[in-house]
């Protein structure tokens, strides 16, 4: 499919010139797969995810970008929409609400609010989503907080 | 149905034979349908013009574009009074919006344009202000990216609702559009396109209903009424509305299903084989108790007992097996057995009863040419003098009647069983309303087997005054039967489904003069495009013009009515439909086939 060949090029050099305009935000590029994307992000700030970097993984199907891409977490994340074990993202613009008007930047942009905001009622981590629920916010901030240490952040030492 | 009710009582043991005026009354039943029938019949050449009769309505009353009535109507399933209803409740703006139809202006975009290169948000190239496309929407992306978003939503099988591309825009694309867009990059998508409308008329439409017939004639049928009802497609099937099954009243469709499914899963033989024989635990193959002792030898040679199934000595009393213990279990496992015995025997004697008089329905099929043939040796006898229409209405009314009788039994072995009803009723109730039920059936069953045997008789070979002895019976017969019909039916109805307290349950009424055949729909040719369909109806009307306005062949913007009716036209009956179909190509698509959803 040439036309999302072309797309995911312009997207890769409009992602090279921005670089410096979203420091949250760093897409990488397979070097041998315009198809394979990574990302990494920051834990947006006043969140359990402050101060962690997440790493995603990008699988862009060939009929880019009138479908969506294929995005989960390689980082271990406690959040009650992300499958804590394969990483999956309950979203719904990756989903039926997906437009082409979308790109790999704009999707990253959407996961870090998701992150900030998580919805409780469609979780893909249910443990999670029942603190969050249930009430227990301190429950559900610390255990967040805990999984950042652990996995997003560089170990010290 | 009327006069019928009305004149009962001259009928019984009145030898005037006043009651031939009804009977002619009864002559239109077979060979005329009348053409006010409550339900229509929609061809593949009048399904264009149904559709376009709801279309113009909604377009007229509204003032809208066309694609935006279709998209309302498809909204709302079809159904134009719920449509106002909801224009005159909630408001214009609103019914728009909920439909996903934009309320922006269209002059109010068109000063947007611009005469420089436009970048399109998809695709992220400039592209020349020739080769985007706004949507009534505001949104404007290149034709390419809109291109390529309409094959992905058609092959999704979402040609009904293809949105807007744009984040959040909930807009309907214009259909006008699409097809302009699809047809050039792939004729067969936009052709299938072309097809999801007009089957949207069928399919998302709760008045209208595929004929089920096998192979499929074409063929969808239109009620104007109740949803309970059955009727006969043009092509000679009846059918249950509701569940598109054969008919089956007095059986609601539940009852039914379920009917039909205890018949083929031979689960009765299934039980039948475990209240019988048990395994043998040694070659696990059914062995069947033979005598009175509770110890049984399978052919294998091995003994086991019969009340737990385990493996024993062959040394045993009348009461017991030698080292071996089970005794407890066995008043519960004469339960379960009984048990089981009873409901297949209930079952068995329902089924016997409604097989015997569907069997009966069978011959009585092949009886209507021997009375056709009886009847015209008679005319030719008496030179055409004399009337024989009471024989054949006589014939009807069986038919009619046997059916009922028939489709009588699975109701009653629901009704008054415990899979459905169980708790609507007290023990008391149930046995006083299957009396009540069973002496209005036993009325029917003496009185149709009466009619039988006279019907079948051969009046050719006698003598003046007997064939006059059987044409009267056959005349109070025909009228009695009917009435007996309509009494189970008032039972039915009254005393039995409509006193259920927990559920409602429905039942195809009856119909004196049997399921009415939809009558084709009429087409009023009151505008050019449905003028142009109903010429795909007529063979003479081979006018070369609007077949080769093609998609592509023309750039002036074409009617879609023409395209989809020459696309839509019967395909295979006469040779000259035949010879079009050819210069026609892949346009045509046939109805019979589903359309695809990859
Ligand atoms: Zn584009
Ligand atoms: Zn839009
Ligand atoms: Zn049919
Ligand atoms: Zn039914
Ligand atoms: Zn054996
Ligand atoms: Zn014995
Ligand atoms: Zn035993």
């Amino acid at each position: 499919m040439q036309a999302s060949r072309a797309r995911l090029f312009k997207e890769y050099k409009e992602v090279q010139r921005e670089k410096s305009v979203d420091p949250d935000i760093q897409l990488l590029c397979d070097d041998s797969n315009i198809f394979k994307w990574t990302a990494l992000i920051k834990g947006p700030s006043e969140t359990p995810y402050e101060g962690g970097v997440f790493q995603l993984a990008f699988a862009i199907p060939e009929q880019y970008p009138l479908l969506p891409p294929q995005v989960r977490f390689l980082t271990k994340i406690f959040h009650p929409n992300v499958h804590f074990k394969t990483g999956e993202i309950c979203l719904d613009i990756l989903k039926n609400a997906w437009s082409p008007a979308w790109t790999l930047q704009s999707v990253c942009r959407a996961i870090i609010a998701l992150m900030a905001h998580p919805e409780p009622d469609s979780p893909l981590n249910c443990d999670s989503g029942n603190l969050l629920r249930s009430g227990d916010l301190r429950g559900y901030q610390s255990m967040a907080k805990m999984y950042t240490r652990l996995a997003a952040m560089p170990k010290k030492g | 149905m009327a006069d019928f009710e009305t004149s009962d009582d001259d009928y019984y043991g009145d030898d005037s034979l006043d009651g031939l005026d009804q009977e002619e009354d009864d002559l239109l039943w077979t060979p005329q349908r009348t053409p006010s029938s409550a339900s229509k019949v929609i061809t593949r050449a009048s399904l264009l013009a149904a559709q376009r009769e709801d279309l113009k309505r909604v377009t007229e009353m509204l003032t809208l574009k066309e694609h935006h009535a279709r998209t309302l109507l498809i909204h709302h399933r079809w159904d134009v009074e719920r449509l106002l209803a909801v224009l005159v409740e909630k408001g214009r703006d609103r019914l728009f919006t909920e439909a996903g139809i934009p309320i922006l202006d269209a002059a109010h975009q068109a000063s947007a344009r611009s005469t420089s290169s436009i970048m399109c948000n998809i695709c992220m190239e400039d592209i020349s202000p020739n080769d985007v496309t706004t949507m009534d929407c505001g949104h404007c992306f290149c034709n390419d990216c809109w291109t390529e978003h309409f094959i992905i939503k058609i092959k999704e099988g979402e040609s009904r609702r293809v949105r807007c591309m744009a984040h959040k825009c909930n807009a309907i694309c214009d259909e006008a559009i699409i097809r302009n867009l699809v047809s050039v990059k792939d004729p067969e998508v936009a052709e299938r396109f072309e097809r999801f409308l007009l089957e949207s008329y069928i399919e998302d439409n709760g008045k209208v209903k595929w004929c089920p017939s096998v192979p499929h004639c074409g063929n969808a049928i239109r009620i104007d009424g109740d949803s309970y009802c059955e009727v006969e497609c043009t092509c000679g099937l009846q059918f249950c509305f509701r569940c598109s099954s054969e008919a089956h009243s007095p059986c609601s469709c539940l009852m039914w299903e379920l009917w039909i499914k205890k018949c083929k899963d031979e689960s009765e033989t299934v039980n039948w084989l475990t209240v019988h024989t048990k395994p043998c635990p040694k070659c696990h193959k059914p062995v069947e108790k033979n005598g009175g002792c509770n110890l049984v030898t399978c052919l294998c040679g091995q003994y086991f007992c019969w009340l737990c199934g385990g493996a024993t000595g062959r040394d045993h009393t009348w009461t017991g097996i030698a080292g071996h213990s089970c005794g407890r279990y066995k008043s519960d496992h004469n339960k379960v057995a009984e048990r089981a015995k009873r409901d297949l025997n209930r079952y068995m004697h329902y089924h016997n009863r409604y097989k015997a008089h569907m069997d009966s329905m069978k011959r009585e099929n092949k009886l209507r040419e021997t009375v056709q043939a009886t009847i015209a040796t008679s005319e030719s006898k008496d030179d055409g003098f004399r009337d024989y229409s009471w024989v054949t209405n006589g014939l009807n009314r069986l038919f009619r009647s046997r059916r009922v009788l028939s489709y009588s039994y699975p109701f009653a072995f629901y009704m008054f069983g415990d899979d459905l009803f169980k708790d609507d009723m007290t023990e008391e109730e149930r046995q006083l309303k299957q009396n009540l039920f069973e002496d209005q059936q036993q009325q029917l069953e003496v009185t149709v087997e009466r009619l039988s045997k006279f019907i079948e008789e051969k009046f050719d070979k006698l003598p003046e005054d007997k064939v006059k002895e059987i044409r009267m019976h056959i005349i109070n017969l025909t009228v009695l039967v009917d009435t007996c019909c309509k009494n189970m039916y008032e039972c039915i109805e009254n005393d039995l489904l409509g006193l259920l307290q927990s559920t409602t349950h429905s039942i195809a009424p009856y119909t004196s003069k049997g399921i009415e055949r939809a009558s084709e729909l009429s087409v009023c040719p009151d505008s050019d495009q449905i003028l142009n369909s109903s010429k795909a109806n007529d063979d003479d009307a081979h006018d070369p013009s609007w077949v080769s306005s093609a998609p592509g062949t023309d750039s002036e913007p074409r009617s879609e009515g023409q395209v989809s009716c020459a696309s839509l036209d019967d395909n295979g009956c006469s040779s000259r439909k035949r010879a079009r179909e050819e210069t026609l190509g892949s346009l045509l698509f046939d109805l019979n086939l589903p359309a695809e959803v990859a």
